[in-house]
């Protein structure tokens, strides 16, 4: 208990911290918005002041001094308010990034979480049965997959699955013809179409999870413990499984905490080659569009979920392995 | 009547890619009778532990049975298939492994550890788990709460107490115990070989100890089996193997015990202190006078203690260090000796300024070691150096030794290209290394645990100290590797000034090198004197305890007689 009350405290502590830096670095950085919109302005001819005073007051620039700014934006993050989109407008920022969200948790977040146990299943499988065909196949098959860049896996399944075949749909979250509503036909239609993508990043990340797991689970069974359960005669199951895996995987939860924090960031790729709307999908387009608050929103949300998966993976640590709890 | 366990022929083949196969059993042949308590007994590298793995089938790649039979009760279990042979664990032969602290699963309990056995065999119902596990713990000597913890909760000697109730839940009618003691402290290595001894009388299982440790062997069983290369080169009762060994290699193994306490003591290669010593004043005073030294290099501890923070809030601070003080003149030895936690480390931490003391002083001739700045720090390392305990890690396994060696003599002694190196091979000469150029281009690995121990103390030597801190350097060595060490020590004392302090739990090296001793309790100074006289007639209740749990083969043949 006094484990998770810490761990919560120092959760809250690097959110603190994390939302302060989203606030500071801006500020710290040379231009601004308003300066590159003036700079552009000034190929035509000279800018007035008033001018000036006009862009600032359209883009928002903040009044007072940093501390009362300070105050401000957080008032602002906590009420989830991060105004209004620049190349969307009038949509507000919060209201896209809301939209956009429930399909990058679903595609990247779901399909990490399925490969990590997928991967680590079949890492204990391999490590278990080493030098057999059942340890050779996978392991050769899946170091051979996760050796292809990402994107030209992703092009691949597009051209034949999609193109070639029709099996699958190749862009979108859902169909022409459906419309967003909590029904059975949209949440298959939804699954169908993120079928693609989903195999791609299931393709090019189940190779890593089960090296890493067959590895880590290689060095268990040469331990002690492991050795004294084969003494005393348990089944082999109980010795894999409860002996030799259970502390094989512990390592393994780093790597996937950080998996998990990277799903909203390390999206990009993903949505946009398969034309996903998701958050790396709309990161992009906000780049492109130097759409500053969306822009923002989407590195504020970045930082919050690394830091939601480490704190999570932290508590699993706790729960697996007595040694941390102290 | 039948034997329990009767191996013909055995040998063992360790085969890995890339290396010459190493037959680590050759051709073993012995029966052991139901309710025997036997030894096993060679010095690592004899194949003792390979042979109690391959009679009890957990013997895994690149370890290989490559001929002979095992025959149990009269089956031979290397034709058993995993099943028949995983069922006939129970009630059939069971393993105590050397390192009882990793035997455990860090993430279950104690409970559960007893939980899996009784569910992988089901020879207790499931209503008298509870009482069974209790049961066993007691006879063990644990309370029963400690089925509620983890591995990582216990100490050392309880978790090797929790791996003998855990094989004895077995009710095995043959027990093998790897090297069960060997990482423990002294006391507590006394504590677990009574358990065992009492449990074997009690349960009246059949008994293999397996030890490099030929006193605790001949302590606690009637019939011993002595391994060398891989072949059992004797094979006798134990009173046999004390008073009329037969073979070479037993006799050598046997010479290296003596008893710390007695008149006079002597190992092959190190006549008795008595014959040797012409008074330390003296000599002391001739090595201070050849090199030069001056005699403001005493050690001074005064009135040192040192507390750390408790470990865990709410809990007490740790004493570690409780007023102790001593001095250590230039050329004299000093024996610190006490159990694990005495705060024998704890002071050569204080000494070479790694910690600082809470109170009191710790003088360098006539620096305050915990006033010292970096540049003067790095002064007092250059004079005062430490050997640690173990060689296997106390070298960088990528460099060769001659690196190893420059490393010092560049940024101690300012040498520099072939000054440098003809420093190298004069520090190897004087550890005794010959050929020095070979060894010079040796890597790590290459070199046995002995002549590791001589690189270490030649890098301690490399910038011509003054004092040196031996920190337990021969309890990783095999018993015939030590004298050698040992005798280096005294050497390097004897010959070239340098002052030692000499940290141990192991009272007969203590007896051959040192003249002074101080025995430490809870950090805490409870007797010093002459080595030899306070060996001899101890005082304080601790140090008599110390001496009583050293093995000492001549004293089981005076309970034997």
């Amino acid at each position: 208990m006094m484990y998770v009350l810490r761990r919560i405290g120092f959760f809250l502590l690097t959110l603190w911290a994390a939302v302060t830096l989203n606030f500071l670095l801006p500020r710290m950085m040379p231009g601004s918005p308003t300066d590159a919109a003036i700079a552009k302005l000034a190929q035509n001819g000279p800018v007035t002041d008033a001018t000036r005073k006009a862009i600032e007051a359209q883009l928002g620039v903040p009044d007072g001094n940093i501390f009362e700014q300070y105050l401000g934006y957080l008032h602002q993050v906590i009420t989830l308010d991060f105004g209004v989109s620049y190349t969307f407008y009038p949509q507000s920022v919060s209201e896209m990034v809301w939209q956009a969200f429930p399909y990058t948790v679903i595609l990247v977040g779901f399909v990490t979480i399925i490969a990590f146990v997928l991967g680590t299943l079949i890492g204990v499988l391999t490590a278990w049965k080493r030098n057999t065909w059942l340890d050779a196949l996978p392991t050769l098959t899946g170091s051979f997959a996760s050796t292809f860049p990402y994107f030209w896996t992703a092009l691949l399944l597009l051209f034949f699955l999609g193109y070639v075949l029709h099996l699958f749909p190749t862009s979108g979250a859902f169909g022409p013809t459906a419309t967003p509503a909590l029904t059975w036909d949209f949440f298959t239609d939804v699954l169908y179409h993120a079928a693609l993508p989903a195999l791609t990043i299931l393709i090019t990340s189940l190779g890593g999870w089960i090296i890493g797991m067959r590895n880590a689970m290689i060095n268990t069974l040469g331990d002690d413990y492991v050795t004294f359960a084969e003494a005393n005669g348990l089944k082999g199951r109980t010795v894999a499984i409860r002996y030799a895996a259970r502390n094989a995987i512990l390592p393994n939860l780093t790597g996937f905490g950080l998996a998990l924090g990277g799903v909203v960031g390390g999206s990009v790729l993903v949505e946009q080659v398969f034309g996903y709307p998701g958050i790396g999908y709309l990161l992009f387009n906000a780049v492109i569009g130097q759409d500053y608050p969306l822009m923002q929103a989407l590195f504020l949300m970045i930082t919050v979920s690394v830091l939601i998966a480490n704190f999570l993976v932290d508590i699993m640590y706790g729960v697996l392995d007595p040694r941390t709890r102290r | 009547m039948n034997p329990i366990l009767e191996v013909k022929n055995l040998s063992v083949v360790y085969e890995s890619s890339g290396f010459n196969a190493l037959q680590a059993v050759d051709h073993v042949s012995f029966a052991l009778e139901a309710g025997e308590f036997v030894g096993l007994v060679g010095e690592s590298g004899s194949g003792k532990s390979t042979l109690g793995l391959a009679i009890t089938r957990l013997q895994k790649p690149p370890a290989r049975t490559n001929g002979g039979q095992i025959f149990f009760r009269g089956k031979d279990i290397r034709e058993l298939d995993a099943e028949t042979l995983r069922q006939q664990r129970q009630g059939g032969f069971a393993m105590v492994l050397q390192s009882g602290m990793n035997a455990l699963n860090p993430v279950r309990t104690i409970r559960n550890h007893f939980i899996d056995i009784f569910r992988a065999h089901g020879h207790v119902g499931k209503s008298g788990w509870d009482a069974r596990q209790i049961e066993l713990m007691e006879k063990v000597g644990l309370p029963k709460e400690t089925l509620a913890r983890f591995p990582g909760e216990l100490s050392g000697g309880m978790r090797q107490r929790v791996s003998i109730a855990l094989a004895l839940s077995l009710e095995p009618q043959l027990m093998v115990f790897d090297e069960p003691t060997t990482a423990l402290d002294v006391l507590v290595q006394q504590a677990i070989m009574d358990t065992i001894k009492s449990l074997q009388k009690s349960e009246g299982f059949t008994a293999v100890l397996i030890s490099h440790d030929l006193g605790v062997v001949l302590e606690s069983t009637q019939r011993v089996l002595v391994m060398h290369e891989g072949r059992i080169v004797e094979d006798a009762p134990s009173r046999d193997i004390l008073e009329n060994p037969q073979d070479e290699y037993t006799r050598m193994l046997l010479s290296h015990y003596a008893d710390p306490r007695a008149e006079v003591v002597e190992l092959p290669g190190f006549p008795d202190r008595a014959g040797r010593d012409t008074g330390g004043a003296a000599r002391t005073a001739g090595a201070t006078a050849r090199d030069g030294r001056s005699s403001d290099s005493a050690i001074v501890v005064d009135h040192v203690s040192k507390v750390y923070p408790p470990p865990r809030r709410g809990e007490q601070a740790v004493t570690a260090v409780d007023d102790v003080s001593f001095t250590l003149e230039p050329g004299q030895s000093l024996a610190l000796v006490g159990a694990s936690g005495s705060g024998k480390s704890t002071i050569a931490k204080l000494i070479t300024g790694i910690e600082k003391p809470t109170a009191g002083t710790v003088e360098f001739g006539r620096l305050d070691v915990a006033q010292l700045g970096r540049r003067q720090i790095r002064e007092l390392h250059k004079n005062v150096q430490m050997i640690f305990q173990d060689p296997y890690s106390a070298l960088n396994p990528l460099h060769t030794v001659e690196y190893t060696l420059t490393r010092p003599v560049v940024n101690f002694g300012g040498l520099r290209g072939p000054a440098a190196r003809k420093r190298v091979l004069e520090l190897l000469e004087t550890v005794g290394l010959a050929p020095v150029e070979q060894f010079a281009a040796k890597l790590p690995h290459q070199l046995s645990g002995g002549q590791r121990q001589r690189v270490v103390i030649a890098r301690a030597l490399a910038s011509n100290p003054q004092v040196l801190i031996a920190d337990e350097p021969v309890s990783m060595l095999d018993v015939s590797l030590r004298a050698g060490v040992l005798a280096l020590l005294e050497d390097l004392r004897a010959q070239w000034g340098v002052s030692m302090l000499y940290i141990t739990h192991d009272l007969l090296s203590a007896r051959l090198v040192t003249e002074n001793i101080m025995v430490l309790n809870g950090g805490r100074v409870v007797e010093r004197g002459n080595t030899a006289q306070v060996l001899q007639h101890p005082e304080d209740e601790y140090t008599i305890r110390l001496l009583d749990a050293v093995p000492n083969p001549a004293r089981a043949r005076g309970a034997a007689v």
